[in-house]
């Protein structure tokens, strides 16, 4: 018999198993789906979203319902509502989002305040906990996974043409309102589902960083999407991995394995580009 | 048959008339310029034509269907016709390419596989940026034109597919002299050997006396229509813009007394 090493022992643990598949899949599932966002200036947004998300959990535990049950619906009903928001207002989007998430983590600290007998304490909700990922996680993770594949993949012409010009686009018949919500739902429920695992301060990185990471390297459409995909992925596993050895929260984990992805990706941009000029001269307009 | 028939055409713009009571027809193969001044309901009526934007009344067939009142056409009527931007606000931040743009143009609408089409795809692709000297664009991102490419590139993605109807907004926004004289001989070009109906909003009077076969003056009503010799005749235009800010040529003639608009 050797000796089990830490890292055996880490990863033999059922519920690091089932952190590693569902950082895998949210991972992924967030960099895809950033790729998106990013280019739609949808970052924001979606860091509001995960600040709404600590008041729908919330609610649930005030309630005493299953967290992840009422978290869906509620994020749901509040992404649609703050989209009516930021279409009728005439104020800036920026300043719009910063009102909705900075009341939403309010009013979800005065909830959870009130909620006593709360095991999971708001450390947890904050930055992310892998113990909190269960099967049912892993299974709506899964199944949403396969959802936002299938819809990117086959509108993937009108996702790029509304995300160019939409005018260009709706002359081709592609409804850009549409769209616009069927993505914003996607990545509601996306965000709602990883917040266990990532935490609500951190979740919009997961959905920001892969993305621009994947950007820089990315001379191609579709390599950009897999890439940013591969990235979200890579570095979740990388940081649960390093969270589970080392007993740090595990969103933080994440988030700075996804930076040092992004610093290299950065430094490999930087060092191709003058090449790359030298290599295709322009050609006369 | 028209390719495109306008009629009784009105649009509301934030609650105020932008467009009045438009009837004009575009016969096939001709090139059609939009001409008025700022604020005039250009942009109102090429969006109530393609069905971007709702119309009060009227009636607006494209190849002889009947756009939907949310704007729906038959796919294979959508097909067949494009809509052509000044400028693509996003072009520098989506790592795409020119063949990979080119392609969405041929992939017919609704919803299909990225990858379908195969070789067809990629051979449509190849003519469409041969035809419209792309050729060594291919595999640059859009971020990486020049002003005068990008607009080949659009056209590019006009020719990869057989089209009837082309609606170009301003075509030479943003474009030096050189670059606009050779845009609108590749237009010229092209719609006569892919026999292209073009509608051009457009300022440039000179551009639209020598390439045009028909003008659209427009100033919330149709002011005046016509052969452009006609229609962009000195006092044709002085009904139709404010005096002070009419575009280029005639030469200017001592203002008789504002003509009064609207």
């Amino acid at each position: 018999m050797t000796e089990i090493s830490p890292f055996t022992a880490v990863v033999g643990q059922p519920f690091m198993q089932r952190a590693l598949v569902g950082g895998l899949l949210t991972g992924a599932l967030g960099g895809l789906l950033g790729s998106f966002a990013v280019l739609r200036q949808l970052s924001f947004f979606s860091d509001a979203l995960g600040h709404s998300a600590l008041l729908g959990i919330s609610l649930g535990i005030l309630l005493g319902l299953n967290p992840t049950l009422v978290l869906i619906p509620f994020a749901v009903l509040f992404a649609l509502l703050v989209n009516l928001l930021v279409q009728r207002s005439q104020l800036p989007t920026d300043a719009l989002l910063n009102i909705v998430y900075s009341t939403s983590l309010a009013f979800a600290v005065v909830c959870l305040s009130l909620v006593t007998t709360y095991k999971g304490g708001i450390q947890q909700l904050l930055f992310g906990d892998i113990l909190g990922i269960s099967w049912l996680d892993l299974a709506l993770i899964a199944v949403l996974l396969v959802a936002a594949v299938a819809y990117l993949l086959v509108s993937l012409r009108a996702q790029v043409l509304v995300t160019l010009h939409a005018d260009l686009a709706g002359a081709f018949g592609v409804g850009s309102q549409w769209h616009r919500i069927a993505f914003i739902l996607l990545l509601t429920v996306v965000v709602a589902v990883s917040i266990k695992a990532v935490g609500v301060l951190l979740i919009s990185a997961f959905v920001v960083i892969p993305a621009c990471a994947s950007r820089l390297v990315s001379r191609r459409f579709g390599t950009y999407l897999v890439l940013s995909s591969v990235i979200g992925g890579g570095c979740a596993v990388l940081g649960l991995l390093g969270s589970g050895l080392t007993n740090l929260p595990s969103g933080p984990c994440v988030v700075i394995v996804q930076f040092f992805g992004f610093l290299l990706a950065l430094l490999w941009s930087l060092r191709g580009r003058p090449q790359r000029l030298r290599a295709n001269p322009a050609v006369t307009p | 048959m028209a390719v495109l028939e306008v009629e009784g055409l009105r649009v509301l713009r934030d609650g105020v008339l932008a467009v009045d009571d438009v009837s004009f027809q575009l016969a096939a193969e001709s090139d059609t310029a939009l001409v008025g001044p700022n604020g005039a309901g250009k942009s109102s009526l090429v969006g109530a034509i393609l069905g971007l934007i709702p119309r009060q009344a009227g009636e607006v067939r494209i190849l002889g269907h009947r756009l939907g009142p949310a704007g729906q056409l038959p796919a294979q009527v959508r097909a067949q016709l494009a809509f052509l931007p000044q400028a693509l606000p996003l072009q520098g931040r989506l790592p795409l390419t020119v063949a990979e743009f080119v392609g969405f143009g041929w992939d017919p609408p609704g919803p299909r596989l990225p990858w379908g089409g195969g070789g067809a795809r990629r051979s449509a692709v190849h003519a469409a940026l041969a035809k419209t000297g792309c050729g060594p664009l291919g595999e640059r991102l859009l971020s990486e034109l020049s002003g005068g490419q990008l607009k080949r590139v659009l056209l590019a993605f006009c020719v990869v597919r057989p089209r009837r109807l082309l609606v170009l907004d301003e075509a030479q926004a943003g474009l030096d002299a050189p670059s606009t004289e050779q845009f609108h001989s590749l237009l010229f070009d092209l719609r006569r050997s892919e026999g292209w109906t073009v509608l051009q909003v457009s300022h440039d009077l000179d551009m639209v006396r020598r390439s045009c076969d028909q003008v659209l003056c427009l100033n919330r009503q149709l002011r005046c229509s016509g052969r452009p010799e006609l229609a962009l005749s000195r006092a044709q235009l002085e009904r139709l813009y404010d005096p002070a800010d009419l575009p280029s040529h005639p030469p200017r003639q001592a203002p008789m007394g504002r003509p009064r608009i609207g």
